[in-house]
């Protein structure tokens, strides 16, 4: 069994087409997992490995977050496919909340772009220490040197080269290791010879400079290593001592580098990784304690306690789900009996197995710090499993309201099968994609995070599920909400022969600053049977998916009820529910209801020159510009933006700046719809009616 | 409005009354003391008042980070809603948050040229109306006097009112001259309407005119600030 300082658990992190998936490749290859290097855009159409889907293949992206096994110098490292995309946040951040430490992976020609400041940013908030690698050193303008300049520049790391490149572009031959000062070259036919020489004589002086630099940036984190510099008894593994120090406290960035392409610096990059990167008993997890009310808990990485483990990805395979864990306490084998937090079902772990891209291997037991994936099991992606009487959360149940919706149709009957088969799997995977059949149009309507999030989606449905739909025009989420404390005091009454329906409520409805809905019964000596308490409710619940102003559901709603009446004979459940949908509709419109709108965060990125033309685009989207950031060249606007607005930006944005600006957004907040928009918006729901 | 009748006795007024009406649209204003006096609550509770009186605001920064600029407005924010009792803080906060941007520069990586394009490239393309422009870590020891010059044009031909921060190194020599100027803003006075020193005085911080445009100045203020708070009163 490996213990767990020989365990790495590493994402790869990058802009798209840095390369990334060749990248990986050339990992899995070197670590002896596969045979034969394919080519991601290759001639052999067989593909990169890691790339699960034929749709990622196309675009180019990634977007599953399927964990690999692999074994370098003793070390096993389990590599997670970190999808790059901001519009899939929860995969994101889902994949990020089992990574130990990452690679950021950047283009030697390309630098800092959009993209790699958005994962950064995410590999940040959850505290991931990274180190760097600068890829595509063989390509034309590639500059590495640059490269380093930048991450310190635009993302604030404490950038500090640890090799230099022997050759750029056409004469891009290997690199200079700048801790041990020797030269290292890749030769046979995949590169898989690494050969240490002696520096061109050409290159020392550079080399010795930099590693000056490297000295400075390293000795900051180890007296023995300052001690050695003054001394002049300065040894390889002291730097390495150093460097490891910065890097975990996420104060160092090592900068490597090569050309995964040509199979330049992929083994130096694996000798960083299992270097300088945290293994899983090195970094801090918390999981969330429900028992007490969500307060955070230190989880320690020992097999011998109670496991905890999160189900971060579910995949269908040839031989049914596979669910990848991350164990963070205790251990498990076959046998071991867990509880699902959330449903709180109990299961026992049947078969246990370790993946490659697209082998399996059985292995006995699993323990802390280690990913593996189970067979079998029913849950959902997120799901916390504990041992029983554990009660704990690795993440929380708070989950995004979806901002859009997009009508779907199948155009034969087969496809109507296989659709509800693919929205089945979708929603299981992915809680911020939901399904729903509109009562009126009875389509099928998708939800999600963003024009991208869905577009995915339904080309996974054609290519993986072969289900063929046609597509509605993308809608936003609107919702609407209540400004104002109103009381009401509502009698349902009908006697029309036989049994007659009554029921009185009284009480108010008020404006609740988080959650959607809450209910408060505060009637008191029976006015109301209890029966029909929970009646009420539900009377509440069925109105408010339904505003008046432009059918969108209400949320930030309190109902509390404090009185009523009822009729021995004539009330019953029917009676209460109809009561307080009386009620609601007869307050709502005095509450001073308003139209919401999901609001944007929006980050723009492009040269200097076109400021204006980026300020000027914001600002005709309605957006507020919350700040400007530049750089000299670069100029980042970031500014919040109502999502309705955004539809076709990319291309507007493109033309604007001949395509030298990007943009990532996330969803934001909720925000009030200026009137003349709201009253446009009430025009159109009402012709819609009529 | 609820916003203008908060505004009536805001320091802000104190120190306009006292210094013939405030530096005004088309000129420049400076705040300047030795590191961590209190010059940036200073800078970001004068834009807060603006902001209260409707009046939007740019805020450039040379030195903090976004992140650290906007904490320091929610951090007075708080303080004047909580002295004031705002009722509404947050819907208000929200409102007066609109007309509020934050530019942030490199000094060392682009000329006053460039930074005053991109200013006026948000008001004008951005159609964002500032009225007050707030210029935060500022290094004058590096500022040459042409670019206070272009500031100074750049202020008069926009309307803008423009607010810097200075801070003052220690050296080992004399920060002030004798009228009170401080000794690296002497090159540049004519550039500038109104200088306003800080001075550290045990519990409490004191504000001091040293220039205000061709008047006498009026040297101590009536108003402290509260190092604990950090607002001005």
């Amino acid at each position: 069994m490996t213990t767990i300082d020989r365990m790495r658990n590493i994402g790869i992190s990058a802009h798209i087409d840095s390369g990334k998936t060749t990248l990986t490749e050339r990992i899995l290859f070197y670590c002896k997992k596969i045979h034969k290097i394919h080519e991601v855009k290759g001639k052999d159409g067989v593909g990169a490995t890691m790339d699960h889907m034929d749709l990622e293949r196309e675009r180019g992206i990634t977007i599953t977050s399927a964990a690999t096994n692999v074994a370098w110098a003793g070390r096993s490292i389990n590599l997670i496919d970190t999808p790059g995309h901001v519009d899939f946040t929860i995969e994101v951040e889902r994949s990020l909340r089992v990574l130990d430490g990452a690679v950021l992976v950047l283009c030697a020609v390309g630098g800092v772009q959009s993209q790699t400041t958005t994962v950064d940013r995410q590999l940040r908030r959850y505290n991931v220490p990274r180190i760097a690698f600068v890829n595509k050193c063989d390509r034309v303008g590639a500059n590495p040197f640059k490269v380093r300049d930048q991450l310190e520049e635009k993302l604030r790391h404490n950038a500090v080269l640890l090799q230099i490149p022997i050759g750029l572009e056409a004469g891009h031959r290997g690199v200079v290791d700048l801790v041990e000062m020797k030269a290292l070259t890749f030769e046979g036919p995949d590169g898989e010879e690494v050969r240490a020489g002696e520096i061109p004589e050409e290159l020392r002086p550079e080399a010795r400079k930099r590693r000056d630099e490297l000295l400075d940036a390293a000795s900051l984190f180890s007296d023995e290593l300052t001690e050695a510099i003054l001394e002049d008894k300065v040894t390889p593994g002291l730097i390495r001592q150093a460097v490891r120090r910065g890097t975990i406290a996420r104060k160092l960035t090592p900068v490597f580098l090569g050309s995964a392409y040509r199979n330049k610096g992929v083994q130096s990059l694996l000798d960083g990784i299992v270097g300088y990167l945290p293994h899983p008993g090195e970094v801090e997890n918390e999981a969330l304690d429900l028992e007490a009310g969500g307060a955070p808990i230190k989880l320690a990485a020992d097999p011998s306690l109670p496991p905890v483990l999160l189900a971060f990805k579910l995949e269908d395979g040839p031989y049914g789900q596979l669910t990848y864990i991350r164990i963070y306490q205790g251990r498990i084998e076959k046998g071991t009996e867990l509880r699902n937090t959330r449903s709180g079902r109990k299961i026992k772990v049947g078969r246990l197995i370790r993946m490659h891209a697209d082998a399996m291997a059985d292995i006995g037991e699993a323990s802390a710090g280690d990913i593996a994936a189970l067979f079998g099991v029913d849950c959902a992606s997120g799901d916390t499993f504990c041992a029983p009487g554990l009660n704990l959360a690795m993440t929380s149940i708070y989950v995004p309201e979806p901002v859009i919706s997009l009508a779907i149709k199948p155009v034969d009957k087969q496809s109507l099968g296989r659709l509800a088969k693919a929205l089945n799997r979708f929603t299981k995977e992915d809680p911020t994609f939901r399904t729903h059949v509109d009562p009126e149009s009875r389509e099928t309507i998708i939800q999600g995070m963003g024009e991208l999030h869905l577009d995915v989606y339904v080309e996974r449905m054609k290519r993986e599920y072969a289900a063929e739909v046609e597509t509605g025009p993308p809608q936003v989420a609107y919702r609407e909400s209540i400004t104002a404390r109103v009381d009401f005091d509502h009698v349902h009454k009908k006697q029309t022969g036989g049994a007659g329906q009554f029921g009185r409520v009284i009480g108010y409805i008020e404006p609740l600053a988080e959650g959607a809905y809450e209910f408060r019964n505060e009637v008191k000596g029976g006015r109301i049977p209890k029966d029909f308490i929970p009646s009420c409710d539900k009377g509440f619940r069925s109105v408010l998916r339904k505003g008046e102003l432009i059918g969108f559901p209400v949320i930030g709603v309190r109902v509390v009820l404090t009185d009523g009446a009822y009729h021995e004979v004539d009330s019953s459940d029917a009676a209460f529910q109809a009561a307080a949908i009386g009620a609601f509709r007869q307050a709502y419109r005095r509450a001073k209801p308003q139209i919401l709108e999901p609001v944007m965060k929006v980050s723009v990125e492009g040269p200097v020159d076109f400021a204006g033309a980026i300020f000027a685009s914001i600002n005709q989207r309605r957006g507020t510009i919350v700040s400007s950031v530049e750089d000299g060249a670069f100029t980042r606007v970031d500014a919040e933006v109502p999502l309705s607005e955004m539809f076709g930006y990319s291309n507007v944005l493109r033309s604007l700046t001949q395509g030298k600006a990007e943009f990532t957004m996330e969803f934001l907040k909720y925000g009030r719809v200026p009137a003349p928009v709201a009253e446009e918006l009430a025009r159109i729901a009402a012709a819609g009616k009529g | 409005m609820v916003k203008t009748a908060l505004s009536k006795r805001s320091p802000l007024r104190i120190l306009e009354e006292y210094t013939h009406g405030g530096p005004g649209a088309g000129a420049t204003a400076v705040l300047a003391s030795p590191k961590g006096v209190g010059k940036t609550a200073c800078l970001v509770h004068i834009a807060t008042e603006k902001l209260f009186q409707g009046k939007p605001v740019i805020h450039v920064s040379y030195a903090s980070r976004v992140d650290h600029i906007i904490t320091w407005y929610e951090d007075i924010f708080k303080g004047i809603a909580r002295r004031r009792r705002l009722r509404n803080a947050p819907a208000v906060r929200d409102e007066i948050i609109r007309k509020r941007v934050i530019m942030n520069f490199k000094q060392d990586g682009m000329g006053t040229e460039q930074v005053l394009r991109s200013v006026e490239a948000m008001i004008t393309f951005g159609k964002f109306p500032a009225e007050t422009v707030i210029v935060d870590g500022y290094d004058f020891g590096l500022a040459a006097s042409a670019d206070l010059r272009k500031f100074k044009e750049f202020a008069r031909r926009l309307g803008l009112e423009i607010w810097f921060s200075a801070s003052l190194r220690e050296t080992g020599r004399p920060l002030y001259e004798a009228d009170g100027m401080p000794c690296v803003l002497a090159d540049h006075r004519d550039a500038l309407d109104l200088v306003i020193t800080l001075h550290a005085r045990g519990d409490h911080v004191e504000l001091r005119v040293v220039k205000d445009n061709d008047h006498p100045a009026a040297g101590v203020l009536p108003l402290k600030l509260d190092p604990k708070t950090l607002l001005i009163a």
